[in-house]
């Protein structure tokens, strides 16, 4: 037989095999591909179903037993925006395996990779409703990426609560499954607008993006708020991110004299701005970053460039719970909490919320535990938890924040909260 | 000089070619004088901001556009990996440089090695850069494309692309992804320089740009003094133009097109050392876009041609910096303004700037 | 004597490199893991467990046995001595390296020093397991021994399955029979018989309506994506396989395709919302126009200048769609959500309704496909492919074939544009990359220029396979560019190349490999 046919057969006979040992991903499989006479033509298991399961607008995810209950998350887990993504996993895996499971079954998180883009956001969303063991999503963790995520996981009834989505558009679309913990963009950028005009005192700003959903979502957020309050917009520029020479743009920004340039974006790309500055013409003129541009990578990246510079980020009170947790998180992972970015705290509160709203809905019948997908969807909504960051309670529209932003500074080459009376 | 115009046959294409090329002309000099008599948008400081960044980007641009334009010259392949060894010496030079900062210098007290002698390190620097892809070069030509000399265009072709995929994910999960930086020695620390004064204002023009545009010219020269003075550059121009020729003439055209790719690829890594000291920031993938910028700016030079080579990375580094403001368009879409750009040169020029117009059997 | 012993000192050394390059990258761990699943011998206590030490050794065995296997000749002539020698020198050269590094990096270890923040695979608890545990200089005797002990193991299994000895001519009569019962030619003869031909393609069409419903819903996404690569295959395939035009843009058709659907699908931007067939009926035709105007100026160039023309307009439609300049049509880097997704019997399609779409369209494609290269046209495209300028000499309009070629192509990138982003709800700039391009232009190569079977294949290979490791995740584009490279060295032509119709004549005897021809 010639190379091809032979090439053929190994490769049928390599997806055969795939798709009959997968039964992890897919427990439904009743069946190897190869027999086509007799073909069961559902998804559900033999044997009835619980009637709260037929009642169920979404169905119910079975869990066999042996299997673990899995929260996805779609998060930038490799790439510039890297840090995030591994601190906010981080944090939920941390949550998920302190937590002693139900009835049995432990938790366990599915984390894909998205770069942060909102293409991979939905792919992922995609990739995630395909498998039956994920009961709700943490996450995702970038705006443009959750905004891309939203409609898919609407249909297919994933309940979401994102510990960092903070562009306001997000919980104004009539979605029933999207919650979050952070702070809204429209609260951030109006706090921002008002720090720079009445607090520091400026009139003249300049404000830069980065294109994306979350990064001009706050820039527009800024430059409107700014100019209500009676100052003045001199420039507006977008940069494309991921680049590594941005003296064009910022030089256009210079050229309209800022007092200060407010930046919506990442902080891959605010180093590489911070540090091309005098370059620029900026020098003097005072940089205005976000909750993204926050972190200790700003910090080592940047150096002496990044003196001054202003971001955002949550203040989480000070709890023998929160010392706890900070000790917990310290000793299984390498860096400290708050440290590669603002959301640490949020994200373990992200997944005990998570945790509890299974829990209210979730039950064993002989082997399989049981989720009904429509009543933890409305369980999520209906969160009633104190956590880390204070009390998750949400509104009709899916807004469970707790605490707003709090600004820092970097002084010395650290971060410290920001104090006015300079 | 009538005679010329008279032996040209108008076609309806020529003729509209010529009234594209002419409307375009009238239209971009019309928004040039446009943008630069209004005075309000850009002074006269921004736009030597511009320019200086345009040269410095050229310069890298450039030194790498001739690596891609010394291989096509010999094989007819686009060496699509050409990035990467961009990236390797990079990352070599970034290994040289922690190691010098991690070392106590000679004699003093407290200073590392890199802030005590910052020449030699950064010449060694260069040289292991260097070095490292240019030994990856030659791996390269060995591995991957030596097998497939004589085969169709496209079979290299898929080779190269197939290393280039390699090499980065190699990098990647040797070194991790996340950006590095480049610990300059304090004598050529990023962001600063002399500062000049222009009208009220002052521009900086920075110690790292000077160095790079100033290491590529350089490099650029002593190339094109090898290729026309030196042996090498006969017996490397011979196999260009003919290989089957070259070897009767006695030429081991092997060994020649092994020293090709190894001072392509040394081109390459002094460039990719000289991006991590003027940019910093740099990771795995630091030589994909450059990779294909340098190729864009090698064939609107006109492939094969090494002049062309360096005036097309000049010009592409001097449009992407320039263009969007001449034309009054976003910074976002400078890549636009170039590719097209390069379009609209290869649609009259179908050669390049500075390219022979050869004939199609040469492929 | 002398040759095969530089040689087996040169693999020696190559796979001790190898095998460093493999500790670098963690793969010893992953593999450790997988052999670890296999054996069920890893207890699961924490987050990351200790590995058992048999995994390495068997790990480092497995290593040790290439390298023999690849030092020895295979033709059987050197004797059982020199073959021993042969692999006892690759094992001891690769163990040198090895050793070499064992020794460095440990040494290093012991005295504190942290190798993370520049070899981030090389962490405490992996260099301790490289170490079996235990001191440097104990692991490197052990490196030694399982190096060179597998390596001879692994040339004498060489030895002893190669032409001359028992066990090989015992496999070739093996062969023979097997060869003579699965007779291709017998086969192709069988389906000739027109009722077999009709119950076989109806079995087929059952199977393939049935398995959507079987596999659940995380294969047919997968295999959805091979479909639409497959799709975008046979479009590139007609620019690229039949009139040989190097096209590296391709991702502009998918992306104007994907986009026009979305946006005249979608409520936002433009809040269009129609019907859908028609929506894609037109994404297709715009794809075809934009083939058209883009082919127009560029139809002139030369190979290379030709990719990278249109590489730049790839590149400039996905920058122009996510630019501030159009984001009032295009919406900008943020993409396009709640894309239009068809209706049937009064409910949104499914992933099974997608699949069985997707599988009637890559149908009516080949078929397509094969018509067009049967016919008049594709023949003018295979002429201007060998030679464009003969073939302008014998009167054929090459100016008009290859723009139809570019827009045929386009036409097929833009219907799976417009499946692609219905499919996945949504659509954004990131999603028409150069990659895209690379990758499509891979799957036509790599499957056989011009060869139908071949796109099929190579979408199922590049596409269909990396899921299948998805254990291996994190090295999948790795071995996607070693794939890539290899395989052109090996087989250039393709995973199934364009069978060219052969002249045949009566053989004097049968080779085991192509069967008689009875007629020509």
């Amino acid at each position: 037989m010639k190379f091809k046919h032979i090439l053929v057969i190994l490769l049928i006979a390599a997806f055969a095999l795939a798709g009959c040992t997968q039964q992890t991903e897919e427990p439904m499989e009743t069946e190897e591909p190869e027999e086509t006479e007799e073909v069961v033509e559902t998804e559900e298991s033999e044997g009835t179903l619980p009637q709260v399961c037929l009642d169920d607008a979404f169905g119910c995810a079975e869990i066999p037993a042996g299997e673990t209950i899995k929260i996805g998350m779609g998060a930038p887990l490799l790439g510039d925006y890297s840090m995030f993504g591994t601190d906010i996993s981080q944090a939920v895996a941390l949550a998920l395996a302190q937590d002693d499971g139900f009835e049995g079954f432990t938790y366990e998180l599915v984390a894909e990779d998205t770069g942060g883009t909102p293409e991979a956001g939905a792919a992922v969303a995609n990739l995630l409703v395909t498998d039956p063991t994920v009961v709700a999503i943490a996450g995702h963790i970038f705006s443009g990426s959750t905004d891309a995520a939203i409609p898919i996981y609407d249909t297919a009834g994933l309940p979401m609560m994102s510990p960092s989505a903070t562009n306001p558009d997000l919980t104004q679309k009539g979605s029933a499954v999207f919650n979050r913990l952070a702070f809204t963009d429209a609260d951030q950028g109006r706090s921002a607008a008002n720090l720079l005009f009445n607090e520091l005192g400026f009139t003249k700003i300049g404000v830069m993006h980065d294109g994306g959903t979350y990064g001009q979502g706050l820039a527009d957020v800024v430059q409107a708020e700014f100019e209500n309050l009676g100052g003045e917009v001199v420039a507006y520029e977008g940069i494309t991110p991921g680049e590594a020479d941005y003296v064009a743009p910022l030089s256009a920004v210079a050229a309209g004299e800022p007092e200060a340039v407010y930046f919506g974006g990442y902080a891959a790309d605010a180093i590489v701005m911070m540090n091309q500055w005098a370059q620029a013409g900026l020098e003097g003129v005072l940089f205005f970053g976000c909750d993204g541009t926050f972190g200790v990578e700003f910090t080592d990246k940047t150096g002496a460039n990044g003196e001054g510079a202003i971001a955002a980020s949550l203040v989480p009170p000070d709890s023998a719970e929160k010392t706890a947790f900070d000790e917990a998180y310290a000793a299984e992972y390498p860096t400290e909490a708050g440290e590669l970015s603002a959301f640490t705290w949020s994200s373990f509160d992200t997944g005990n919320v998570l945790i509890a709203a299974i829990e209210s809905v979730a039950f064993v019948e002989g082997d399989t535990l049981f989720v009904p997908r429509g009543a933890l969807v409305e369980a999520v909504r209906n969160s009633d938890f104190t956590g880390l960051t204070g009390l998750i309670k949400c509104d009709e529209i899916g807004e469970c924040n707790a605490s707003g932003p709090a600004f820092y500074q970097v002084v010395d080459g650290v971060w410290v909260p920001l104090d006015l009376g300079s | 000089m009538i005679e010329k115009i008279k032996k040209i046959r108008f076609t309806p294409r020529l003729i509209l070619r010529m009234v594209i090329a002419v409307a375009l002309l009238v239209y971009l000099t019309w928004r040039v004088v446009q943008v630069t008599s209004s005075e309000a948008v850009f002074g006269a400081d921004t736009w030597l901001r511009f320019l200086i960044s345009g040269l410095v980007i050229g310069g890298m641009y450039a030194l790498i556009a001739i690596g891609y334009t010394l291989v096509y010259g010999i094989l007819f392949m686009i060496n699509f990996a050409h990035g990467e060894v961009m990236m390797l010496g990079t990352f070599a030079g970034y290994f040289v440089l922690e190691a010098f900062s991690a070392i106590p210098g000679p004699g003093t007290e407290g200073v590392n090695f890199l802030n005590a002698q910052p020449i030699i390190a950064l010449i060694l620097a260069f040289i292991v850069g260097a070095g490292v892809a240019a030994l990856f070069g030659f791996l390269l030509e060995r591995i991957a494309y030596r097998p497939l000399r004589g085969a169709p265009r496209l079979i290299p072709l898929i080779s190269a692309i197939g290393a280039s995929i390699f090499l980065q994910n190699a990098a990647q999960l040797l070194f991790g992804p996340q950006r590095r930086q480049y610990s300059n020695p304090d004598l050529l620390w990023r962001g600063t320089g002399w500062m000049i004064p222009v009208g009220d204002k002052s521009v900086m023009l920075t110690y790292t740009g000077v160095f790079s545009f100033v290491l590529s010219i350089l490099l650029m020269i002593g190339l094109f003094i090898l290729v026309k003075k030196t042996k090498l550059g006969k017996s490397m121009r011979a196999v260009a133009e003919n290989k089957q020729a070259a070897a009767l003439m006695g030429i081991d055209v092997d060994s020649v097109i092994s020293k090709t790719f190894l001072i392509s690829g040394a081109l390459a890594g002094a460039a990719g050392v000289m991006w991590g000291i003027h940019n910093g920031l740099f990771n795995h993938y630091v030589g994909f876009i450059p990779g294909i910028k340098a190729f864009t700016a090698a064939v609107l030079g006109g492939i094969g041609n090494i002049p062309g080579a360096m005036l097309g990375g000049m010009v592409l580094g001097l449009m992407e910096s320039l263009g969007p403001a001449l034309l009054g368009l976003d910074f976002q879409i400078k890549d636009v303004i170039a590719f097209t750009i390069l379009i609209l040169v290869l649609i009259f020029r179908p050669s390049g700037l500075l390219g022979e117009a050869l004939t199609e059997e040469k492929i | 004597m002398n040759e095969s012993l530089k040689r087996s000192l040169r693999l020696g050394l190559i796979f001790g490199i190898v095998v460093i390059f493999f500790m670098l990258i963690g793969f010893t761990n992953v593999a450790a893991n997988m052999i670890g699943d296999m054996l069920g011998n890893i207890e699961q206590t924490s987050v990351n467990p200790e590995l058992p030490v048999l995994n390495l050794v068997l790990f480092t065995g497995l290593m040790g046995l290439f390298t023999g296997v690849s030092a020895t000749k295979k033709d059987g002539q050197d004797s059982w001595v020199q073959v021993l020698i042969s692999g006892l020198i690759a094992g001891l050269s690769a163990s040198i390296i090895i050793v070499g590094f064992i020794l460095i990096v440990g040494s290093l270890h012991t005295q504190g020093v942290d190798f993370r923040t520049y070899l981030p695979n090389l962490g405490g608890n992996e260099i301790q397991y490289l170490m079996f545990y235990t001191t440097p200089l104990a692991a490197a005797v052990r490196f030694i021994l399982i190096m060179v002990a597998s390596s001879i193991l692994g040339s004498l299994i060489v030895k002893s399955f190669s032409s001359g000895s028992t066990v090989n001519r015992a496999l070739k009569s093996l062969q023979q029979k097997t060869t003579k019962k699965l007779d291709v030619q017998t086969l192709k003869s069988a389906l000739g018989n027109k009722f077999i031909l009709m119950g076989a393609l109806v079995a087929v069409a059952v199977l393939m309506y049935f398995l959507p419903f079987v596999w659940g819903s995380y294969w047919n996404y997968i295999m959805g994506t091979v479909a639409i690569y497959i799709l975008l295959g046979l479009g590139l395939n007609i620019i690229v396989g039949y009139s040989g035009q190097l096209v590296l843009g391709y991702v502009a058709f998918f992306a104007i395709g994907a986009y026009t659907f979305a946006l005249l699908t979608a409520p936002e931007p433009h809040a269009i919302e129609m019907n859908l067939w028609l929506a894609m009926l037109i994404a297709v035709l715009v794809s075809t126009l934009a083939g058209f105007l883009i082919g127009l100026p560029i139809l002139n160039l030369r190979g290379d200048y030709l990719a990278i023309v249109t590489l730049g307009f790839g590149e400039i439609v996905r920058i122009l769609i996510r630019s501030d300049l159009l984001t009032s049509i295009t919406n900008g880097p943020k993409g396009v959500t709640n894309v239009g997704q068809p209706f049937l019997r009064g409910q949104l399609f499914n992933d099974t309704n997608y699949m069985h779409l997707l599988m009637l369209l890559v149908l009516a494609g080949l078929f397509v496909a094969k018509r067009l290269k049967d016919s008049r046209t594709g023949r003018a495209w295979i002429s201007i492919r060998e030679d464009q300028t003969v073939a302008q000499a014998t009167g054929v309009n090459t100016f008009r074939y290859k723009i139809l070629a570019l827009m045929l192509g386009a036409a097929f990138a833009g219907l799976s544009g417009a499946i692609f982003a219905s499919r996945n709800q949504f659509t954004g700039p990131e999603d028409f990359t150069l990659m895209v391009s690379v990758n499509v232009l891979c799957v036509v190569i790599v499957g056989g220029m011009g060869s139908l079977p071949g796109v099929v294949l190579g979408a199922f290979v590049l596409k269909g396979l990396p899921e299948l490791l998805r254990e291996l995740s994190d090295y999948r584009l790795l071995v996607f560019g070693a794939l890539l490279v290899v395989m052109m060295i090996v087989r250039p032509n393709g995973l199934w190349p364009v069978s060219r119709p052969k002249f045949r004549k009566k053989p004097l005897e049968a080779t085991p490999d192509e069967p008689v021809e009875v007629e020509a």
